[in-house]
């Protein structure tokens, strides 16, 4: 078990390995990372800098990144859910009908690849045009709004100083693409792994669950693998996508991109890092619970009711408190230094 | 008779034990015949609207006050020109709107806050938050888009309305029978 979690976190470390050149730019971020953990890769064309990572902070949780002012990216990625929400779907502005669940950000600057259905969308600043300008659902309503997007921010003097201090090369340029940056920047600090499974703090029915989690029975972690606990910080994209169950005719998942019929119903690993702060579960939110989404995948028909209740207290023991509650991914209380 | 045991049936489904300050979003609008005609009773008071300027302060609120059992279609201002007592949990940005209202509770109880689109609200005893008890969405075919409980003791409290993207919004203040 131990060589397992090991080999998991040498991966990270190797990935760390691209982020160190950017880390060597002037007011660089300083990460806080638990002990042995690396930062996730960072692009050379995107180094991390405190003005940076604070000013996607910033727009996060600011609502006129949507059309009609309603809608944040943390109106759907709730901290207190792990970046999550408690809805099967999130409806879009204007009451456009959602589509798929909820992912957590737990972790996300560690994965290759980032939705449920795209293996193409490999990079965290090129996902920000999925909920901002997408129409595939309609989420924030922005596309071809990038002028009036511009105009907003614009109009108010601490996001123009804050612009300034992020992008001194671009001269503090605001727009969907320095947005996008910034919110890539921030997103890249979610990191995740003070829970009591990293703590090595489980309990005795938790460190059963482990056990089943990690055997070769259920082999939960040939998917949800360890210490990402989703196989989507693979080198190759598509090794993340897996069918669970027979595909419906609503949503082909992976198929809705490669055009391959075998592909039809795979769906991206989601992550297991406080699973237990974002139900609904699987890509429709259709599991309302743990048991309901364990119980969907097909090795989990032999379980016994004992069984799953270690298995749901293991998943629980993936929860990191102190990732929700931490005030550096919070709704910001201060604005260019004044109290809101 | 039927239809309002039946929407009754369909609110109960509806309504979920909050976690946290955790809020439905608003369903989608359905294709219906009519709107309206199967309001539970406690909420029945929803489609007699009176119009009410919400407050843009904390100085404005006295003149805000919803009473129980009284719709009222609020004009909010604009979200820049709204000094909130406490920053909401969803602010909205500067192209949405939202106010402040005062609540007189006489008796303690469940109070249910219905309003006519998905928007953020808050309850605040003291300037702090209270969690909320349940939230739904409101059932289809029903300009009512979402409800949201609280768990209210004797005493003043402030509604606050925010992320909405009209400056008009139905809302009724109702006890839980």
């Amino acid at each position: 078990m131990k060589a397992r979690a090991l080999a998991g976190w040498g991966a990270l470390l190797g990935a760390a390995a691209v982020g160190l050149a950017a880390l060597a730019a002037p007011a660089a971020y300083r990460w806080d990372l638990p002990k042995g953990i690396a930062p996730p890769p960072v692009p050379a064309d995107n180094p991390m800098t405190a003005a940076k990572v604070e000013l996607g902070h910033r727009l996060f949780y600011d609502a006129d990144l949507s059309i009609d002012g309603t809608l944040a990216c943390a109106g759907c990625h709730g901290q207190h859910r792990a970046f999550s929400e408690s809805n099967a779907t999130h409806p879009g502005v204007r009451g456009a009908a959602g589509r798929r669940n909820v992912m957590t950000l737990s972790n996300v600057g560690y994965y290759g690849v980032l939705t449920w259905g795209d293996p193409g969308l490999k990079t965290l600043e090129a996902q920000v045009l999925v909920p901002t300008t997408g129409e595939h659902p309609i989420e924030m309503g922005m596309k071809g709004q990038e002028a009036e997007l511009a105009r907003r921010l614009g109009a108010d003097a601490c996001y123009r100083k804050m612009f300034a201090a992020a992008f001194p090369g671009r001269k503090g340029a605001i727009g969907m693409d320095t947005v996008a940056l910034a919110l890539a920047a921030f997103e890249r600090t979610l990191v995740s792994f003070r829970s009591d499974y990293d703590r090595q703090a489980l309990s005795e029915p938790a460190r059963r669950g482990e056990h089943l989690f990690f055997g070769p029975r259920f082999a939960c972690a040939s998917c949800h693998t360890a210490p990402l606990f989703t196989d989507a910080g693979a080198a190759d994209p598509l090794v993340a996508f897996h069918r669970i169950e027979p595909a419906n005719g609503s949503d082909r998942g992976l198929a809705e991109i490669t055009r391959k019929p075998e592909d039809a119903g795979r769906f991206r690993t989601p992550s297991l890092r406080n699973v237990a702060l974002s139900p609904p579960y699987l890509h429709d939110g259709s599991a309302k619970t743990l048991p309901d989404a364990i119980r969907r995948h097909e090795q989990a028909g032999a379980m016994t009711e004992a069984e799953m209740d270690d298995l749901v207290a293991f998943l629980g023991g993936l929860t990191d408190r102190a990732f929700v509650t931490d005030p550096r991914f919070a709704l910001p209380r201060t604005r260019c230094g004044k109290r809101l | 008779m039927r239809g309002v045991a039946v929407t009754i049936a369909a609110i109960a489904l509806a309504l979920v034990p909050a976690i946290g300050a955790a809020q439905e979003a608003p369903a989608s609008t359905a294709a219906c015949t009519a709107m309206d005609k199967t309001l539970p009773p406690e909420l029945a008071a929803w489609t007699a609207q009176t119009p009410l300027a919400a407050a843009a302060s904390a100085a404005g609120l006295r003149k805000a006050s919803l009473t129980l059992g009284k719709a009222v279609t609020a004009d909010l201002p604009q979200t820049p020109q709204v000094h909130f007592v406490t920053q909401p949990e969803k602010p909205g940005g500067t192209v949405s709107h939202g106010g402040m209202f005062e609540l007189n509770i006489d008796k303690a109880g469940t109070y249910v806050v219905a309003l006519g689109s998905g928007a953020w609200i808050d309850v605040l005893k003291d300037g702090k938050p209270l969690m909320s008890t349940a939230h739904a969405r409101g059932p289809a075919c029903l300009t009512l888009r979402k409800m949201v409980d609280f768990s209210l003791q004797p005493g003043r409290y402030v509604l606050q309305v925010s992320a909405n993207a009209e400056a008009r919004l139905p809302i009724l203040l109702a006890r839980r029978p």
